[in-house]
């Protein structure tokens, strides 16, 4: 505080103070942004029916994840630990319950508007990778683009391959650009799939299981991907088995039968 | 997006060649069909250049009797004329309308050859069959005074003989004077190409040429047709008489072109049916194995009518490949104007074959693509 070292008179005293109310102000609204919300998900409940049976997936999930948080989500198989992420991901209706994305509701959001939303804010990552067999690293990195208006994506005139390519270089796999699926190892298919869930840029990344059909080693390799990632300001959600992962995020959040118990 | 969907169809094209095959074949069945439809659609256009209704066409032969034959046609001409329910009758070569009979040889003018179809008729024709003519007259008798004969061509003939001149007056093949010129006459029927016609003034004094049309009045029946025979056949006996109803004939006529364009049809028809519902069960079988990869995509961004879209137009570029190798072979006909077709014919029937498949295959589409839009993302992702 410059004024407390100072000696001044009263009209410079009020001076003082306006710029550094102009300093609160801006760091009350930069600690204002850090913890905005980028997805709040109240009341949650997602049933799955058949002609006979009735499947309470999730129950009563109240859940907020902060920008730029890291969180893990935890819990037995089939404990609605997928389900949870598809809900917030915007690839599943809850039965009940609100979700809000950087602070819109999208529950009455349209197929058009959320695969809008998809597109631009969220990034998915699976545990069987999900490549395209049939088109190149370079391309399966692409897709997300070639859902974007032109306006949308390759802004600047930059064409949607030069996106490909920094993603690519940021998981280290400039040199299998024009590789296939078939011809890359399992860390190395991950590896692409990060490429292609942060091509778009996206404000969020949903990693089901990212390092679950990995060995250690790939599977650490992976998670300093997404810690750096995360460091760069990506929220982050990835459901996981491994305590050690889960371990290295902000925070854990437990599912059992559909209800969160931590 | 078109670059990515060729560049999908491009690295499984291993897996695609046979519906690439397939489609190929189909367009070039297709193309040789369309040719054919669409060079009748173009004959049958255009007009006849007669008209045949209560008309009819009496063949007569003379068989064994050879004495004053031309004498016994003419008494017959003149017996028809006297008939109250003969409107006009004329006299001429074998090869009335619509009958089997075709007779053609090349003219000249001024080093200009031409192939004509050759009629030979008498002056009573023209209004026999309700013929205009659009320059000159039809030849009447009296015009075969001198050593040419009088002749009236069709607008066929005119412009290859004479392109832009005025055919009035002029001698072709130093034997034959033009007095006038018809539109058109298709005497195959509506779907005969027009082709050049020359009809010359017969002689009266020739043993052949005896065939006699008659213009009937409206309404005349079998009765009259069997009083007619009965008379003919008591005047030249030993002579046969036979009698075409030019409405028959005609339909006769059309059997003949509709027939094979029919069968062909047919054919072709199955043919495209199987390509069809090969293609149908191909994109079927792929949505089911393509379930994640559509999940994936819904995740990345795409709406369901995108994926419906995508799925279309995938096989849009299935066909595009097929259409291509197609095109190398069926733009050959145009530029080697393979049959003496005209190309513009080729071209029309070329864009109509394409037309055609991309209906086909986008038909076979639709069905497929709709099922894969709605396809839950969250399920389809689970399942892989």
């Amino acid at each position: 505080m410059k004024n407390s070292c100072l000696s001044v008179n009263s009209s410079q005293i009020i001076l003082f103070f306006i710029l550094d109310l102009k300093n609160v102000l801006a760091s009350f609204i930069t600690y204002n942004s850090l913890i905005t919300k980028m997805i709040t998900l109240q009341n949650i409940e997602k049933v799955y029916r058949t002609s006979t049976i009735e499947t309470l997936a999730l129950n009563n999930i109240n859940l907020n994840i902060q920008k730029g948080e890291f969180v893990s989500i935890m819990g037995p198989s089939g404990c609605g630990k997928s389900t949870l992420l598809n809900v917030m991901g915007l690839l599943d209706e809850p039965s009940k319950g609100t979700v809000q994305l950087d602070g819109q509701p999208v529950t009455q959001y349209r197929d058009k508007e959320l695969a809008r939303l998809r597109n631009q804010k969220i990034g998915f990552i699976f545990q069987s990778f999900h490549l395209i067999n049939d088109l190149t690293v370079l391309d399966n990195v692409e897709i997300p683009l070639l859902y974007r208006s032109r306006n949308e994506g390759s802004s600047n005139g930059k064409p949607r391959e030069a996106y490909a390519k920094e993603a690519l270089a940021k998981v280290g796999l400039s040199n299998r650009m024009k590789h296939f699926p078939k011809q890359l190892s399992g860390g190395q298919k991950q590896r692409v799939a990060i490429a292609r869930a942060i091509v778009g840029n996206p404000d969020i990344v949903l990693a089901d299981e990212p390092t679950g059909n990995l060995d250690s080693v790939m599977g650490n390799e992976i998670m300093n991907i997404l810690q750096r990632l995360n460091d760069t300001g990506t929220t982050i959600v990835m459901v996981t088995h491994d305590e050690q992962m889960a371990k290295r995020t902000h925070r854990l959040v437990r599912l059992f039968d559909g209800s969160q118990v931590l | 997006m078109i670059t990515h969907l060729f560049k999908l169809i491009w690295n499984k094209k291993k897996s695609h060649s046979l519906m690439i095959v397939e489609i190929w074949a189909s367009f070039m069945v297709l193309f040789g069909l369309t040719t054919l439809i669409v060079i009748n659609v173009g004959n049958y256009r255009k007009p006849l250049g007669f008209a045949y209704e209560n008309v009819w066409a009496i063949s007569l032969k003379n068989n064994q009797d050879t004495t004053e034959v031309a004498n016994k046609i003419q008494r017959i001409l003149q017996k028809l004329k006297a008939y109250p329910d003969v409107e006009s009758a004329s006299r001429m070569s074998a090869n009335s309308p619509f009958s089997s009979y075709q007779t053609s040889n090349s003219v000249e003018y001024d080093k200009r050859k031409v192939s004509v179809d050759i009629y030979a008729t008498d002056e009573e024709f023209a209004k026999t069959l309700a013929m205009q003519t659009v320059t000159g007259s039809w030849y009447r008798n009296t015009d075969s005074v001198g050593k040419y004969v009088p002749i009236v061509i069709n607008q066929k003939a005119k412009e290859g003989l004479f392109e832009d001149e005025n055919p009035l007056g002029k001698i072709i093949s130093e034997r034959y004077k033009v007095v006038g010129v018809v539109n058109t006459f298709k005497a195959k029927g509506e779907f005969m190409t027009d082709k050049p016609a020359m009809f010359e003034l017969l002689k009266a004094d020739q043993p052949w040429n005896n065939t006699m049309l008659i213009k009937v009045k409206p309404g005349t029946d079998a009765v009259f047709e069997a009083q007619l025979v009965k008379e003919i056949a008591t005047m030249v006996k030993g002579w046969s008489v036979e009698v075409d109803y030019l409405t028959d004939s005609r339909k006769n006529q059309h059997n003949l072109v509709l027939v094979p364009v029919t069968i062909a049809s047919i054919v072709s028809g199955f043919l495209l049916i199987n390509v069809a519902l090969g293609l149908f069960g191909v994109l079927n079988l792929s949505i089911a194995r393509r379930r994640g990869e559509i999940g994936l995509r819904r995740a990345l961004g795409a709406t369901g009518s995108g994926i419906s879209t995508q799925f279309i137009g995938e096989i849009w570029v299935l066909a595009t490949f097929a259409l291509l190798i197609g095109l190398l072979f069926a733009a050959q006909f145009p530029l080697l104007t393979v049959f003496d077709v005209p190309p513009s014919i080729y071209l029309t029937a070329i864009g109509l074959s394409v037309a055609i498949i991309y209906g086909i295959v986008t038909l076979c589409a639709l069905f497929p693509s709709r099922q894969a839009a709605l396809i839950q993302p969250a399920v389809a992702l689970h399942e892989e």
